[in-house]
């Protein structure tokens, strides 16, 4: 065999296994989760309905609770990106001790979303410590149902993916800030520059593309990870008012007989919304490509 | 930036990192310390410390709910998926980093691209196929998942690290006339060694906190993961917090044990495509 046909084979031939794979357990289902979305389905037999499911997640008015629910998460990201960049920051400063805080951090970030739900879980049991502390500092009475209710249920989910992202946020802004050539400020010192104007001159733009980086993993993860912790911390309720697109899919395909079509539509729309989000990072990090 | 910050403002902010520091540490030290008493003694004295200091929750995770069985679950599925996964994976890196054929790019592409597909999109065909197969409730469902899954990103990582083998080695391995399974085994992996150690912790540790695949395929409790087995088994008994927080615990324990003992590693991983 000619020596490059024999380099082409012995490629395709290494690949083969990993697309072998991939083709049954991620391709072939996704194909058949696509066609399902047009059918009305039990997992046994499926009968074609056109877009009706389509239809029916378009008017029912849970798509638009599901996506609020979503877009509270999504909303919340800009918070957390300051935060994780005001926290870099102050570590940047290098004042003794800053690994030793760098490394506590980190600890929430590497612990399941479903111990992190189940704990804060019961410190914000009615009867639970942060009850407690805030009717000792005078702030409430102490008697708050925190999961009983929409806004104050949201409060505490937004308290757990801020508590495990702001380790990861910090560690991923810090190596960018130590990315930025240290000559830079000496250069921008020289000129009178004071410390302003460099975190906003030089530290803040160079560290845009890891800000982008962190805003779009962010956003993909409140659209497909927001599962375990809400699985967790309240099952979707009280109601459906903290269910999220992935937590609806999983009530509708294991816990709703019958609805898998119903269940597939879904699956596909949150594809599309995942992709669309992937899209914009590919144009986002384009643009500022230095 | 740094070094020449006034006494005043070096103070402030420590102080800042403090105040983070216990805001997040004090829920571990809560979980770990109300883990060791009793519920009585806890919903008497929620704030204070255990009195007295008593072990039985864990006594009771060891007698009543097996923990060492759920922990062997899990350890057993993790390191087979990895040793799957790298199987599927080693082979398919090395031809994107290192063989030329066409079509490559988009092949690649096609990788890359599946890693945005979410798992719950596609789970319910493979719930039906693996219960068509007769292996739902088998560890083995849960294995296969979760190896096939993280192929397309152990493949762009792995390409990664072994784009930066040096062409002139794989010549000389040519040269001395050693085949392809033994170029991989004899120079690709161990040159990828410390790469894939930090993906078999990255790895490890997703798995070891997934909820997901888990819940959905195994069913009994017997078989079920660390993680699944607390949020399912151990909240039956939810009115026994120090039970449930000592169940926690005892789920952050491994994470938290090779955070510490390989944290080199682990900053490594977690950076890795974040900035160039």
């Amino acid at each position: 065999m000619h020596y490059r046909t024999k380099e082409a084979m012995t490629g395709y031939l290494s690949l083969l296994p990993a697309f072998l794979a991939l083709g049954a357990i991620v391709f072939y289902p996704m194909a058949n989760t696509i066609y399902h979305s047009f059918t009305k389905w039990n997992g046994a037999e499926a009968e074609w309905i056109g877009l009706r499911n389509y239809a029916f997640i378009f008017s029912n008015g849970e798509l638009w609770t599901m996506l609020r629910n979503n877009v509270i998460f999504l909303l919340s990201i800009p918070g957390i990106l300051l935060l994780s960049l005001v926290v870099s920051v102050l570590l940047f400063e290098e004042v003794r001790g800053w690994r030793v805080f760098r490394s506590l951090y980190y600890i929430p970030t590497i612990l399941s979303p479903v111990v992190v739900g189940l704990l804060m879980k019961m410190m914000f049991a009615q009867s639970g410590v942060v009850n407690r502390f805030l009717h000792a500092i005078g702030l409430t009475d102490g008697q708050t149902e925190w999961l009983s209710r929409a806004p104050t249920a949201f409060l505490v989910l937004l308290f757990c993916f801020y508590w495990q992202t702001l380790g990861q946020g910090a560690l991923i802004f810090l190596s960018g800030l130590s990315s930025v050539p240290p000559d830079m400020y000496e250069a921008a010192s020289i000129d009178g520059a004071g410390w302003w104007q460099r975190l906003l001159r030089i530290t803040m733009p160079s560290l845009v593309p890891t800000i982008v980086y962190f805003t779009v993993t962010n956003a993909i993860y409140c659209f497909i990870g927001l599962f375990s912790l809400v699985y967790a911390v309240t099952q979707g309720g009280p109601g459906r008012e903290t269910t999220p697109i992935d937590y609806m899919i999983y009530i509708k395909a294991f816990q709703s007989p019958g609805q898998l079509g119903y269940a597939s539509a879904l699956s596909v729309l949150l594809f599309a919304i995942v992709l669309l989000v992937s899209w914009a990072q590919i144009r986002l990090s384009n643009r500022f490509e230095p | 930036m740094t070094n020449r910050k006034t006494l005043s403002v070096r103070l402030i902010i420590t102080f800042a990192l403090v105040a983070i520091a216990v805001v997040d540490v004090y829920p571990i030290v809560y979980m770990a310390v109300n883990s060791s008493r009793t519920a009585v003694d806890f919903f008497q004295r929620p704030g204070g410390l255990p009195s007295p200091w008593n072990f039985d929750n864990f006594k009771a995770l060891y007698y009543r709910f097996d923990v060492l069985r759920l922990f062997g679950n899990t350890l057993i599925g993790s390191a087979a998926a990895f040793a799957l996964a790298m199987a599927l994976s080693v082979p398919a890196a090395f031809a994107f980093a290192k063989i030329r054929f066409p079509l490559r790019q988009s092949l690649y592409m096609t990788v890359i691209a599946t890693m945005t597909i979410p798992g719950i999109t596609f789970v319910v065909p493979n719930f039906l196929l693996f219960s068509r197969l007769g292996l739902v409730d088998r560890l083995v469902s849960v294995i296969v998942l979760w190896a096939i899954t993280s192929v397309p990103s152990n493949i762009f990582l792995l390409a990664a690290i072994m784009r930066g083998i040096p062409n002139e080695l794989l010549e000389a391995g040519k040269v001395d006339g050693i085949g392809y399974v033994r170029t991989l085994l004899r120079l690709v992996v161990p040159l990828s060694a410390p790469g894939m150690l930090t993906l078999a912790i990255f790895n490890a540790t997703g798995w070891w906190n997934d909820l997901f695949t888990p819940l959905i395929f195994l069913q009994s409790d017997e078989l079920k993961t660390m993680t699944v087995a607390v949020a399912t088994i151990l909240k039956r008994f939810d009115t026994d917090y120090p039970l449930l927080l000592a169940g926690l615990f005892m789920t952050s324990i491994p994470p938290i044990a090779i955070y510490v003992a390989l944290q080199k590693y682990m900053k490594k991983g977690l950076v890795i495509g974040s900035v160039k």
